[in-house]
Order: C-alpha cells, then sequence, then structure tokens
C-alpha cells in the first residue's frame, strides 16, 4: 500500500471482522489491486470523486422523501463511494443459501394458506403462526398464479467476527433499496471505471428485465400478453423514487390508486381511450392500504374490490398478500425448521440465536439477560421498537421489561452481534474509517424458480459506533461489487 | 394512457414553457426601456398585464410599483405565490414531471431537476443580482435543452404528444397576450418617432423570438402592422399565434384521430379544429389591424375552453 494511500492507517476494530482490510489493515487478497487502485487516488482524488458522486445522484434526483416534513422534502440517501466487495466464493455460498431459503419461505407460506401441515406436525407453532399479527385468515385458500408468493424477497444478511453470513431478517412484503443498487453502480461506473474492472465486478444493470420477466411469468393464465404496472401510494412516499425508477426501467406503467377501478371483479386502469384491465400488479402500497373493502377502511390509497379481484384469480398482486406471517420476527425462529421440513437439507445459511418470549423459558431468559439482548418488536421495521441492551439505560430496559410482561407474544430477543466493518469515508473528518455494515441481496422469484442478483444494498450505520444501518436512522449506502469466478 | 400521467405531461409542458417565456419577456424588457425610451411605467406596466397578475401585484405593491422595474422583475421572477414567476413555474413543472418519472426521459428529467436546483439555490439569486441577463439567459436554455430533450430522447408517442400539447397551447397564448398588449401601448404613444417606433416592434420580436425570422421575410421594413401580422399569421414561425394553435391540433389529432368517434375528445378536437381553421383563413394583406385586439382576444378565449375541454375529456375533470 502507497504511503500517501486513502486507507493508509485505517485499521479494523478489535475482535470485528473487516470486509475489506484484514487485521493488519492490509487489503483482503481477492480485493487488492482493486484496492489498491483506489487507494493510490489519496484522500484529496478520492474527496473529490466522492463530492461529484453526491452531486450526481442529487441532480438525478436519486432521493427518499423524508415524512416528518408535510411538503416531502427530498434528500439523497447518503452514499460513499468505497465499495463492499464479495468475493467469488463467498458470494457462491450465499446464493445457494439465499435460494434455499427463500425456496422453504414459499412452500411455508403457500402450507400456511393451504393445508397448513406443518402446524399440524408441530413443527411450527400454531398460536404463533395463526396469531401474527400480519396472518390473513381472509385468504385462506387462495392460491396465487404458479403457486409463487415470494416474488421479490430482501433477506438481511450481517457477518459475525468469524466471517460468518447470518441472516437477521426476512423482507417478504414489500423490501425497497434495489433502485440505489442500481444507481449506485451508475455512479461508481462512472467515477471509479478501472478499480470496477480490476475487481472483475458481475453487472447488476439487468435487474429490471429479470424484475418484468418475473411478473410476467405469473400473470393470470387467460393474458396472453399481459398487461403490468407498478401501483405507487404516490409521490410523497419515501420510495416513491424507487417505485418511478422500477416502471420506467421495465418500461410499464405507474399507477397510483385514483388510476384503477374494480368492475365485475376484474382491475381496469383508467386511460384517455377508456378503461384498460390490468393483468399483473407490483404494488409497493402496505397491505394494509390496499383495499377500504378488506383492510382500512380510512384508507385513502386503496383500490376497493382489489381483494375480491385478486381472490378471484383476475389479477396477479406482487407480492402476495399475506405474507407478512412469514416475516415475522418470531416466526424467522423456526425457519431452519422450515428449511428441514420441506427440502429434508441442512440450511446453508446460518441465521441468530433467537428467543421467542412467547414461550415461557425464553421470556424469562430475557427478562432476567437483558442487558446483555436485543430486544426487537416481532412486527416493526426500520429499527423501530428496538432495545440495544448493552447500550440501554436502566429506565428503558424497565420500560422494556413492563411491555414483555404484557405482550410476550410481541417481543423476540437475539445477542448482540458484532457486525462486521467496511472502511468508509467520513467527509467532515477527511478520512477512512471502518463502519459498520449489512447487506440486503434481492431474490426474484418466477414461475421458474428464484434468481439472485448478483450485488445487494449494503447498508452503513454512518455515526461512529453505531449498529443501526436504517436510512430512517442516519445510515447510507455502499455500492456492493460481486466478483466473477476467477477465469 | 394512463389519464393522470397525460395530465401531468400536459403541465409539464405548460409550466416549461410559461418559464421559458416569462424569463424571455422580462430579459426584452430590460433592455427596450434603453433602446425606446419609454418611461418606466410604460415599459412594465404591459408587462405585469402579459403576465395576468396586474391585480395581485397591485395589491400588494401598490399602482405606483408597476413602474418599479426591480419590483416587477423582483416579483416575477422570485414571489412564492405567483402562478406564474419563474420560481414557481419550474418548481412546478418539475413537480409535474417529477410525479411522471417514469414517462419523462432521465435526460430530459435531469435537465429539468437541474433548472428548479438552480432556481431554488444561491447561485441563482447570485446570478440574479450581478448578471441579470445571464439569469435569464440561463432560465430560458435549460427550458430549450429540456423541451430539446423531450423530442430527442423519448418516444413520439402519446405522453410527448402531450407534453407538446400544453407546450403550443401556452405559446400560442403567450404571444397572443404579448402581442395585444404591446401592440395597443405602442400605437397608442404620443409623438412617434421612426428611429423609436422601430426599437419598439424590434422589442417585441425579440420577446417573442421572432427578431431574426421576421428579418428573413421582410428584409428590414419594420412597420407595426407587418410585425402583429407576423407574429399572428406568419405560418412557419413557430411562435405565431396561427403556428403554435395549429401545431397543438396536430398535436391533438395524433392523440384522438377525428375519425375515432368512439374515443372520449370530441369537443376538445372540434373546438380546436375551428379555431385553427378560422386562423388559417384571415388574410394577412390587407391586415386589419383595427380588428387585432378583438381576434386575439377571441384566441386566448377559445384556447382557454379548449383547455377546459381537454381536462374534461382526457384527464376526467367533471362529467364527461
Amino acid at each position: 500500500m502507497e504511503a500517501s494511500g486513502l486507507f493508509e492507517g485505517t485499521l479494523p476494530l478489535p475482535g470485528v471482522y473487516d470486509e475489506l482490510l484484514d487485521a493488519s489493515g492490509r487489503p483482503r487478497e481477492p480485493f487488492r489491486a482493486a484496492l489498491e487502485h483506489l487507494s493510490s487516488r489519496g484522500t484529496e482524488g478520492f474527496a473529490r470523486c466522492q463530492a461529484l458522486a453526491e452531486l450526481a445522484l442529487f441532480n438525478q434526483g436519486v432521493t427518499f422523501s423524508v415524512y416528518s416534513d408535510q411538503r416531502g422534502t427530498e434528500k439523497i440517501f447518503p452514499f460513499c463511494l468505497i465499495p463492499r466487495v464479495v468475493s467469488a466464493p463467498d458470494w457462491a455460498r450465499l446464493e445457494a443459501g439465499l435460494v434455499q431459503r427463500v425456496t422453504a419461505l414459499n412452500l411455508f407460506l403457500d402450507d400456511v394458506y393451504g393445508d397448513q401441515k406443518i402446524l399440524k406436525d408441530k413443527v411450527v407453532p400454531a398460536e404463533l403462526v395463526l396469531g401474527a399479527k400480519h396472518y390473513l385468515p381472509a385468504l385462506h385458500g387462495v392460491r396465487p398464479a404458479g403457486g409463487v408468493r415470494v416474488h421479490i424477497a430482501g433477506i438481511d444478511l450481517v457477518r459475525d467476527p468469524e466471517g460468518t453470513w447470518r441472516v437477521l431478517e426476512d423482507n417478504l412484503r414489500t423490501p425497497s433499496g434495489v433502485s440505489y443498487v442500481l444507481e449506485n453502480r451508475r455512479a461508481t461506473k462512472r467515477l471509479l471505471p478501472q478499480a470496477l474492472d480490476l475487481a472483475r465486478v458481475q453487472p447488476v444493470d439487468h435487474y429490471p428485465t429479470r424484475l418484468a420477466e418475473t411478473l410476467a411469468s405469473v400473470a393470470p393464465a387467460r393474458a396472453r400478453d399481459p398487461s403490468l404496472a407498478v401501483l405507487t401510494p404516490g409521490p410523497y412516499n419515501s420510495a416513491y423514487f424507487e417505485h418511478s425508477f422500477l416502471a420506467r426501467t421495465m418500461g410499464i406503467e405507474l399507477v397510483q390508486a385514483p388510476d384503477l377501478f374494480v368492475d365485475d371483479d376484474k382491475v381496469f386502469v383508467r386511460t384517455t381511450r377508456g378503461p384498460r384491465q390490468v393483468d399483473v400488479i407490483y404494488r409497493r402500497t402496505d397491505e394494509a392500504y390496499l383495499d377500504p373493502e378488506v383492510f382500512r377502511p380510512d384508507s385513502m390509497l386503496g383500490v376497493k374490490g382489489l381483494v375480491r379481484a385478486y381472490a378471484r384469480g383476475n389479477v396477479s398482486l406482487v407480492n402476495a398478500l399475506g405474507n407478512g406471517v412469514a416475516d415475522d420476527k418470531a416466526v424467522y425462529a423456526f425457519v431452519p425448521h422450515m428449511v428441514r421440513y420441506y427440502l429434508g437439507e441442512e440450511p446453508k445459511l446460518e441465521q441468530l440465536q433467537t428467543w421467542v418470549c412467547n414461550t415461557p423459558d425464553d421470556c424469562a431468559y430475557v427478562l432476567e439477560n437483558i442487558e446483555e439482548l436485543v430486544v426487537k418488536a416481532v412486527d416493526e421495521a426500520g429499527g423501530y421498537g428496538m432495545l440495544m441492551g448493552p447500550q440501554s439505560t436502566l429506565a428503558e430496559r424497565e420500560e422494556f421489561r413492563r411491555r414483555i410482561l404484557a405482550e410476550p407474544r410481541k417481543y423476540i430477543a437475539q445477542r448482540r452481534l458484532e457486525l462486521s466493518t467496511c472502511p468508509t469515508w467520513i467527509a467532515d473528518r477527511g478520512c477512512v474509517e471502518p463502519r459498520r455494515v449489512d447487506l440486503r441481496p434481492y431474490i426474484l422469484t418466477g414461475r421458474a424458480g428464484p434468481w439472485v442478483l448478483p450485488g445487494g444494498l449494503t447498508r452503513v450505520a454512518l455515526v461512529e459506533g453505531s449498529y443501526i444501518v436504517n436510512s430512517s436512522q442516519g445510515g447510507g449506502s455502499k455500492d456492493t461489487w460481486v466478483q466473477k469466478e476467477a477465469p | 394512457m394512463i389519464s393522470r400521467v397525460a395530465e401531468h405531461c400536459f403541465w409539464f409542458g405548460r409550466y416549461l414553457e410559461r418559464a421559458e417565456s416569462t424569463a424571455r419577456v422580462l430579459g426584452v424588457t430590460s433592455h427596450l426601456a434603453t433602446d425606446a425610451g419609454l418611461t418606466p411605467g410604460q415599459t412594465w406596466h404591459p408587462v405585469v398585464i402579459v403576465s395576468g397578475e396586474e391585480e395581485p401585484f397591485t395589491a400588494r405593491f401598490g399602482p405606483e410599483a408597476l413602474a418599479d422595474g426591480e419590483a416587477v422583475q423582483r416579483y416575477l421572477t422570485w414571489d412564492g405565490e405567483s402562478p406564474v414567476s419563474i420560481r414557481c413555474t419550474v418548481g412546478a413543472a418539475r413537480l409535474n414531471a417529477r410525479s411522471i418519472r417514469e414517462v419523462v426521459s432521465l435526460e430530459a428529467w435531469e435537465t429539468v431537476n437541474e433548472l428548479h436546483l438552480w432556481v431554488d439555490g444561491p447561485r441563482s439569486r447570485e446570478a440574479f443580482e450581478q448578471d441579470r441577463y445571464g439569469f435569464y439567459r440561463q432560465v430560458r436554455n435549460l427550458a430549450q435543452l429540456c423541451l430539446g430533450h423531450l423530442r430527442s430522447t423519448m418516444l413520439h408517442d402519446e405522453p410527448l404528444e402531450f407534453m407538446r400539447l400544453g407546450v403550443n397551447l401556452e405559446r400560442g397564448g403567450q404571444t397572443a397576450r404579448i402581442l395585444d398588449v404591446h401592440h395597443h401601448l405602442f400605437t397608442a404613444l404620443e409623438q412617434r418617432h421612426d428611429v423609436v417606433e422601430t426599437a419598439l416592434w424590434l422589442g417585441l420580436l425579440r420577446a417573442c423570438s421572432g427578431y431574426e425570422p421576421f428579418m428573413k421575410r421582410h428584409h428590414g421594413l419594420v412597420n407595426g402592422e407587418a410585425v402583429a401580422a407576423f407574429l399572428m399569421l406568419e405560418p412557419r414561425f413557430p411562435r405565431s399565434v396561427r403556428y403554435a394553435v395549429h401545431n397543438a391540433r396536430e398535436r391533438l389529432e395524433a392523440i384522438r384521430p377525428p375519425e375515432d368517434a368512439g374515443l372520449p375528445g370530441q369537443d376538445s378536437v372540434a373546438r380546436l379544429g375551428t379555431l385553427d381553421g378560422w386562423l388559417g383563413v384571415l388574410p394577412r394583406e390587407p391586415f386589419e389591424t383595427r380588428l387585432l385586439h378583438e381576434r386575439l382576444t377571441h384566441v386566448v378565449d377559445e384556447a382557454a375552453r379548449v383547455g377546459s375541454d381537454i381536462a374534461r375529456e382526457f384527464f376526467g375533470q367533471g362529467p364527461v
């Protein structure tokens, strides 16, 4: 490494795995050429590139809206140009594990809304599943086209100090973030083309094509040239950029609820030439707001009668309804059992040891050891409804003890994992420091089975010492480089 | 296409054109005052009338502000409440485009987004204070660049037709209003002097980007009648009233062919067709100057009615 290099003086935290550097601060072997090239730009050269990348993202309107402001202020998702790199052998193992996990989760959902064999065989506790907030008994017996329920999955992964990947949570409803994967790559290609070449990185820009194929593959049988649409809550939604991005790059229409109506249990879109039937809707509206007839009657974002049309098989909804029962954080504890039960295989991906407060023994353990544990509400996301035991105050711990005792089903606990870090540009100090990261790969499942995008969203906790990577709480993102197999 | 999307396309085009037009008129008027020796009132009052903002402007700043070029320019450039200020029209164009990001080409979106970010940021204020001409020029250039991107990077299909329909209806209306107001003022001036008069008509042509095209047609013979006839009826000048209305008609008929009686749009197509036909047979020589005001008023009123018909028949507003 050169003396004036970008990574000079950057040392991984003790006892923590770093994605790019070994314990002595040298680039890991598979990434050496690319990182040395990057490092040779020095801090000044890199700072210029970083500023250009941010300006480009801002000018392109690659932004998310901030809810707290009525006018919907737009901000760019903070982006660090130093990539997170995954070696080819590492990725091959991950890919196989993700395919296995998503396959099992799909089978589980099909079972829960069908014969419920896994509950009858007591592999997963029935009361946990049927009592889940997102279980929708009204949809029992409704089987979507091709039996596919998790068309788009985002599985959040972290790495422990030994370098082992572990699943942190499954997102099987409307996982977001893939547009940033593609936009981050576009910025990187523009600013670090040589490093990208040296690292022999797999492309990600075919994602929209694969997504469109996935959507078309699950159209109702009668539709020969299916009409596809992305449904968005509208421009003030925080993920609106992504909704329009996906519609634009797939070349399909972006609709809002008032554009749609249901007649004779069929869904139509209002056009300048009169109504036209829609076959597949990639809906980015939360299920609770989708149809005021079935869910929240006060929803302004919904389409009346949409669920009836769906239950009749006249329209395909992507993802299927009711998936929340499988990404519930308490049900998560049982995913390894699902893999063994449905596939007869050992799980290829590790996950975190989880105490389910619904179980009396687990609950007692959690209450006793709360100071060492991370407590999470089973149905919340975005880093909310969480207690980080080791960093909490006595009052916070007492508050969570009370909450757990009141509603044990609502809570689970895990040990705080020493998440891996990645060297990250810290603008106000003008240097590179390790920051914690996670990884969200995207898995598409159409009639032909699962496919994993070779890349993903690396989220980074920009605040020093923080473990929370969510964009709503000071997180940023990085481009994720998945290397090709060695020639 | 989806009715809501069509509506955003239409207004995206309209606001973009309006921003460009306001910037051009303000920029040209600043020079006009020097060239023609008009009083500040004679110079700036018409600009406020053309913008349709005479009432709110006078209510807020008093009638004497109509003679204050700085006040007029600041209002029509920055005012956050005026629907015609450059800041608001650029913001509205960009908001419409943002609502249909999946339809607007990436190049066009980046341009309108950059224009908006620039107008909303400190660098444009600096340009406005230190280089007024450069400020107006930048607004016009980015708006024009965006219009160019739309035509050269988008499918020539319904969404683009709705944008261009909006652009042309707005453009025809703007030229009609500018011509009407200034023609009235200039012909009413006392103690007219040839040099001054020529400067006035040239200023009017510049406000419509029509100076060079006019010269190519008339080889330097500048007088009120010729300029008025050119701006109203020249079939090959893209900002003449006639050209803009005719082009709007072509866009509308591409969206909804007159022979497809089953599709929505019957009233819009009929009304715009009638207006275009009427303009097409008006005589240029002799050009009946005394009827100019009446005719331009007819154009502005009919264009507004076409706008309401389009909203009702294509965007689903009000009874179909």
